[in-house]
């Protein structure tokens, strides 16, 4: 299975120009056992030139607060990947600006579990607010928006 | 002052039962002539009141034995968890609680078929007990079985920080075994300090499984081995005391048999695939040959969570030779409880619908959560709901009755569950006949007060509507109760 997914890695690598990001990309995701989108997103990422490895737990929220991700903004996973976090079901092209400009910050984070988002069915609807957040106490700002 | 002159009489109660509980737990291995030798022993009680007084305090525990962290927690009588109750089947119980925290609080008789303004929910049933006062439980318990007591205010900490105790209704007669043994199982999610963590009603943990933990105790202490003997016969009384995690449960090498789900017996039976499923607020009672080889340690585990299993604990035989050369010949079947039974030609319909949570297709909107950033639970609002309805948080005045029945009426209780999500369903105040599961009839004439449906399960059961009140009805992952999964029915 995971050959699979670095074969499908490599295809999308080799047939999607990527500038910034060249080499695959480690990453882990820390999930809630019982949950089925974080895997489909994952699945996306994997087609996007990452290399995901998947770890349940039951104290996911534990985790993400562990992690620096403010409560109210939680996505239903957390990723750990080359120094930062991305929490939540963030579009691949919010994850790779983030990777490739390596901005002074904790991680990124799309709250909740949005209709239409990756890893999600359903259409669109609205903007969703990508937001920045740090470990030092200082206010969450706005990263991108989608 | 005039409240401590009852406390003298209650305090020899306590010393008296307390005397008996430690004699039993002293004796170690017994015979089941010896079992019933004790039981004849009993001080002679003409249906006097077992009186009992117990207090809700802060309290500090180990977890992990005499050399691990002080963890500071919440606790009956100073323990975790609380002392455990044992009343006699039809005999009336006065039980006093006083509360020494800084917070309401009230207890909940989980299982047993009381009057309502027993039955310890805060508004609805009876004020909740202030912080320094106390309040007097008074019922006869007529169902024999494994129950447990709880608090029903700021369930989700004052459970999770550790108030939680077994109540044991003894039958009439003793049941022939060897030992009879209880594990009250609780799950902590502790922080790395051994204190437990913060992070209470935390919105993703109430939108998805709840506030599972990481550390799981028996009895309060977490991976002890249990002693065990050769050839004895062991009647365990499995409690799920936990906020939020669902266990499954294998005892490697032996074949337990379930006599009792939820404090009633059913047909003794081995559980399909050889796993127990016990939700939080659930029991079972089982029924274990020690057929191992003395010496021999043999694995309890728990593999609910798929890639998250772990051994609960060890049963490590003793060195000794066999009690006895071939298992006990006596019948594991417990006498039935007297329950009504329902007149299904005749019964009155009802239907529960679970909707929301994470993953939930939007189906709050309109109730609270599920709008916007798609985050149900987002800024205290509901992340669930029961037929398009959200009832959060413990219990209140004025919450309306989803439906009425006519005392005496059967009530044909459909659940379906539309999340995506696990959810024991509990009933206050009866114990329902488990009709069926997705269409196909549960066998072994089950009775729950507790019910466990997986992600798009429909249940069908039945109960007899025999006592008056307003009941609740509830998810018992205490995060989904206090998010919205609740309702209540009245009984006229």
């Amino acid at each position: 299975m995971k050959l699979t997914y670095r074969l499908a890695a490599l295809a999308a690598l080799i047939a999607t120009p990527l500038p910034a990001v060249a080499a695959t990309i480690e990453a882990v995701m820390y999930k809630n056992p019982q949950c089925s989108c974080c895997e489909s997103y994952a699945a996306y990422l994997e087609q996007n030139g990452f290399k995901v490895d998947i770890k349940s737990v039951n104290n996911l929220s534990q985790i993400s607060s562990d992690a620096g991700v403010p409560a109210d903004l939680e996505g239903c996973h957390t990723l750990m990947v080359d120094g930062y976090v991305v929490d939540g079901l963030v579009p691949i092209d919010v994850v790779k600006k983030l990777l490739t400009d390596r901005p002074a910050i904790t991680g990124i984070t799309l709250a909740g579990m949005p209709t239409g988002a990756p890893g999600m069915g359903g259409e669109k609807a609205g903007t969703w607010t990508i937001y920045a957040f740090t470990k030092d106490g200082k206010a969450p700002t706005v990263y991108a928006t989608r | 002052m005039s409240r401590c002159s009852p406390s003298i009489e209650i305090a020899k109660g306590i010393r008296v039962h307390s005397d008996f509980h430690h004699l039993i737990s002293r004796r170690g291995f017994l015979v089941a002539a010896a079992v019933a030798a004790s039981a004849s022993m009993r001080p002679v009680r003409a249906s006097a009141t077992e009186e009992r007084r117990i207090k809700v305090a802060p309290s500090q525990v180990r977890f992990t034995g005499p050399d691990g962290p002080h963890t500071p927690v919440w606790a009956y009588d100073r323990t975790v968890p609380g002392p455990t109750l044992r009343l006699r089947q039809r005999e009336p119980a006065r039980v006093v609680v006083d509360n020494g925290l800084d917070e309401d609080t009230t207890v909940h008789w989980h299982g047993i078929r009381l009057p309502n303004a027993m039955d310890g929910v805060p508004g609805l049933t009876q004020q909740p007990i202030k912080p320094g006062e106390s309040f007097v439980y008074e019922f006869t318990p007529p169902d024999a079985g494994t129950f447990w007591y709880h608090p029903h205010a700021d369930s989700l900490v004052q459970l999770g920080r550790g108030l939680a105790g077994a109540l044991i209704v003894e039958e009439a007669e003793p049941v022939a075994v060897d030992r009879d043994l209880l594990w009250l199982l609780q799950d902590w999610r502790l922080a790395k300090d051994g204190q437990i963590a913060a992070g209470f009603g935390n919105m993703m943990d109430a939108a998805m499984s709840g506030r599972v933990g990481n550390v799981v105790t028996i009895n309060g202490v977490a991976l002890a081995d249990q002693k065990v003997r050769a050839g004895e016969r062991i009647r365990l009384r499995l409690a799920n005391a936990s906020l939020a995690r669902i266990m499954a449960l294998r005892f490697e090498g032996h074949r337990p048999v379930v006599v009792a789900i939820d404090g009633q017996p059913c047909d003794p039976h081995e559980p399909d695939g050889g796993g127990l499923v016990l939700a939080p607020a659930m029991r079972i009672d089982i029924v274990l040959d020690m057929q191992g080889d003395p010496s021999k340690r043999y694995a309890v585990t728990d593999d609910f969570y798929d890639g998250l299993a772990y051994t609960l604990t060890n049963l490590v035989y003793d060195t000794g030779p066999p009690l006895r050369p071939h298992p006990l010949d006596a019948p594991v079947r417990l006498p039935a409880n007297p329950l009504p039974s329902p007149d299904l030609a005749r019964a009155e319909r009802q239907e529960i619908v679970l909707q929301g949570g994470m993953m939930g297709g939007g189906r709050l909107a309109g109730v609270g959560g599920m709008m916007g950033m798609g985050m149900p639970g987002m800024n205290g609002e509901a992340a669930w709901a029961i037929n398009g309805t959200s009832m959060t948080g413990d219990g209140h005045a004025g919450m309306a009755p989803q439906f009425t029945l006519k005392r005496g009426a059967t009530c044909h209780l459909t659940m379906r569950n539309e999340t995506a999500w696990w959810h024991p369903m509990h009933i206050h105040g009866f114990s329902m006949s488990v009709l069926s599961r997705n269409g196909s009839p549960v066998p072994h004439r089950q009775w729950q007060d507790t019910v466990l449906l997986a992600p798009k399960d429909t249940i069908e059961c039945a109960f007899v509507a025999d006592n008056p009140g307003d009941w609740m009805l509830h998810c018992h992952v205490a995060d989904h109760q206090m998010a919205g999964l609740m309702t209540v029915f009245r009984v006229t």
